[in-house]
């Protein structure tokens, strides 16, 4: 028989049997929109705790212009080492003490600025505007440029840099005025952010960044305290007197870092670096900010950029850093509780402490990952199981009803293959149907919840090949199987069925 | 076609035991006989003779537990599946007591549907709908095309299933208790179109009744009890179903 003909047969056999075609198909339907929900809350749940540790600045480095390293010439470039190398210095202790004791009377090391010490100037394209930077100081030296940031760019390993330039800045808008901090920043940094929402509007584009336009967007708090809770975007407010136009406010699904009045994040305005440049004729950045693309390769990235600023800056071997490479983790520890001198002394003498904490923070996310990735892989079985069950149930029902009218068939001469074919050809149009309306449901049910719930979802392309895999491999069995096993009787006693 | 002595059915020492819990139930306890084409057979008998299963097995809907059965000289044992189904298709038609129409589906539909399974010669959708209106238009039921089963009468449903039926040309038709759920009048007047077919066409009609007056309008006779054949004579006082046709017509009364 031709696959038209059967085509035709089960097309019409479904069309005939409406109310089973559409519980066949509901049924369908909501096991694979199930399994689909529940692996996107999932995921989702995956995706949100990988975040909030990466928020936490788990591949985050830090390069800011200055340096108030402690002088010395065998542990310059903020030099993080390789666990390897560490445990060969085994001479050394890793901790000399919670409060830094010279190790020998001759190397006397002390807290250290470039702009301290006018005999350390070198030859640097923003030699001229250090001179008059006043407030020179760890952040506010003037020896990073945009060109280092680009050279940055280049390196192996790394994944983002983001440009920083940092103002407090009054952002006015009509009557209403809120001083705040001002980031003069790249494109790419939402893609560092990793926890970043945008509640409305966007991030700035790289056009908007190349071509220096005056767009902003602002943080949440810093939105809602100038705009209150009328939409900020396609506002303008003033910068500098100079006027520029919302294009985003960011927020966070972050529980780590919330967004508050006063944080360096939310209340905050971004524009583009290149803006700033422009608008005050600068080209320094106040620090650099870059990810690495593995986390297990944040210290050799730290010292390549060491390298690499070092020899575009002309540093001589005997002469420190004129900038700091630092990660998150040391500089959370730099902000702590410590007396800023102690910490100093601490971040300046424990040579592998990011190290340390680093591979914490990895063992954490390793954890966090490992729980998540069981726990999904459990929603995601049982849902398939139960969808699985379901769909099960209405195929059998479906074709032990249908048993008459395959010994019907059968009678007028249907082979035992045309009545198999037929109901493949049914399960698959069913399970066809049913698993697109079910992917459907399941991305519109996924929505609705990340919206509502205020809970990030996604569905991967094999999430979706699994649900409605599996819900069609169900389906299309336990379609052709029974009448399989009808068509294998003789037809009298498919007649005979009751 | 009609090649004079040679039996279209030759069954020869056929029986059927059905395995059941306890007891195994004998419904066929050895039967022989020929049918030649062209016969109109009667088989009557109680129920539980084993005539419906000896139909069965002579339509190819079910098989022998032992004996053997050449259906026009081919021994039925020796086909496979494919070749039942494409004997069942071009061969036989069918007519039962339930009337075994699809469910929710038109008259038409029903009647198309041994052309659809007709492998060996291809039929356009068009020309199966127009064989299958004729083939409604023989039995009176032309205007009623588009009705499904549940808006026909229990007549006009074994009058669709005879249409059916005879859609492929068959050389023979089996009727499992066609009458059981119809009146007289309406019986009657589907022995008139199976007299018809026999005269007309030469067509081969096995029917199964319990019924003796209804037996009365084969050419033969065969009386089943307890799976063996216990008489076997032609029929020589043939009821004439156009005649009673006619009669009732004339006469106030529904009774034949």
């Amino acid at each position: 028989m031709s696959t038209r003909s059967t085509l035709s047969i089960s097309l019409r056999a479904l069309r005939r049997n409406r109310l089973q075609t559409v519980l066949t198909i509901t049924g369908m339907t909501i096991g694979v929109a199930a399994v689909l929900t529940m692996i996107a809350i999932g995921s989702g749940a995956e995706t949100a705790i990988e975040d909030q540790i990466r928020a936490a600045g788990m591949n985050l480095i830090v390069v800011t212009a200055g340096n108030y390293k402690v002088k010395s010439t065998e542990d310059f470039g903020g030099g993080a080492v390789e666990p390897s190398a560490a445990l060969r210095r085994n001479d050394e202790p890793v901790v000399r003490a919670a409060i830094w004791v010279p190790p020998t009377q001759t190397k006397v090391r002390v807290a250290f600025h470039p702009e301290d010490d006018p005999m350390e100037k070198h030859n640097h394209p923003t030699a001229k505007q250090r001179l008059g930077d006043s407030e020179a100081g760890l952040g506010s030296a003037a020896t990073l440029t945009a060109a280092d940031a680009e050279a940055i760019r280049g390196l192996d390993g790394v994944q983002y840099v983001a440009e920083g330039l940092h103002q407090n800045v009054h952002v006015k808008a009509g009557d209403k005025r809120w001083f705040t901090r001002l980031h003069g920043t790249d494109e790419r940094l939402p893609l560092i952010r990793r926890a970043w929402t945008f509640g409305s509007g966007r991030f700035f584009s790289a056009r908007e960044q190349s071509r220096a336009e005056q767009v902003a967007v602002l943080g949440a708090v810093a939105a809602q305290r100038v705009f209150g809770d009328a939409n900020a975007v396609g506002r303008e407010v003033a910068l500098w007197n100079q006027p520029f136009r919302i294009v985003g406010v960011v927020s966070t699904t972050s529980w780590m870092v919330a967004p508050a009045a006063g944080d360096d994040q939310f209340d905050a305005v971004y524009i583009p670096f290149s803006t700033v440049h422009r608008l005050l004729n600068l080209s320094k950045l106040n620090d650099i900010t870059i990810t690495a693309a593995s986390t297990g390769d944040v210290s050799r990235v730290m010292g390549e950029v060491t390298k690499l600023l070092r020899a575009r800056h002309n540093i001589g071997e005997d002469k420190p850093d004129d900038f700091t490479v630092t990660t998150q983790a040391r500089q959370a520890l730099a902000k702590g509780g410590m007396r800023p001198d102690v910490a100093r002394a601490v971040v300046g003498n424990v040579g592998g402490l990011e190290k340390v904490t680093l591979e914490q923070l990895g063992k954490t996310l390793d954890r966090a990952t490992r729980t998540m990735t069981a726990l999904l892989a459990g929603i995601a079985a049982v849902s398939l199981l139960v969808g699985g069950i379901g769909i099960m149930n209405v195929m059998l029902l479906s074709v032990t009803e249908r048993t008459r009218e395959i010994g019907i068939r059968r009678a007028v001469g249907a082979r035992a293959r045309d009545v198999r074919s037929q109901f493949v050809i049914e399960a698959v149009a069913l399970s066809l149907a049913g698993g697109i309306a079910g992917v459907i449901v399941g991305l519109l049910a996924a929505r609705a919840l990340s919206q509502y719930l205020r809970w990030s979802t996604t569905i991967s392309p094999s999430a979706v090949l699994l649900s409605v895999g599996v819900a069609a491999a169900v389906g299309i069995f336990f379609g052709w199987y029974p009448a399989k096993q009808a068509a294998r009787l003789d037809p009298i006693q498919s007649l005979r069925y009751e | 076609m009609i090649t004079g002595d040679t039996a279209l059915i030759a069954a020869h020492d056929i029986t059927k035991t059905y395995a059941m819990e306890g007891a195994p139930v004998h419904a066929l306890r050895g039967v022989t006989l020929d049918i030649r084409r062209g016969e109109f057979v009667a088989v009557v008998g109680p129920s539980g003779s084993g005539k419906s299963t000896f139909m069965h097995i002579l339509g190819c809907l079910d098989r022998p537990t032992s004996g053997r059965y050449l259906l026009d000289g081919r021994d039925v044992s020796d086909l496979s599946d494919d070749e039942l189904s494409a004997i069942r298709n071009r061969q036989i038609g069918f007519v039962f007591q339930g009337f075994n129409l699809l469910a929710r589906t038109s008259a038409v539909e029903n009647v198309e549907l041994p052309l659809l399974y007709a492998h060996d010669r291809p039929v356009s959708p068009a020309e199966r709908r127009r064989r299958a209106m004729a083939a409604l238009a023989a039995v009176g039921l032309q205007d009623r095309a588009e009705h499904h089963p549940n808006q026909l009468s229990g007549g006009q449903q074994q009058r669709v299933a005879i249409a059916r039926a005879l859609l492929n040309d068959p050389a023979m038709l089996f009727a499992d208790e066609p009458t059981g759920n119809l009146d007289s009048r309406t019986s009657v007047e589907v022995m008139d179109i199976f007299q018809r077919l026999k005269d007309e066409r030469g067509i081969t009609i096995v029917l199964i009744t319990h019924e003796p007056q209804v037996a009365e309008y084969g050419s033969r006779i065969i009386r089943f009890k307890d799976g063996r054949v216990v008489s076997d004579h032609p029929n020589t006082s043939r009821r004439a179903a156009a005649t009673e046709l006619e009669a009732v017509a004339l006469g106030p009364s529904e009774d034949v």
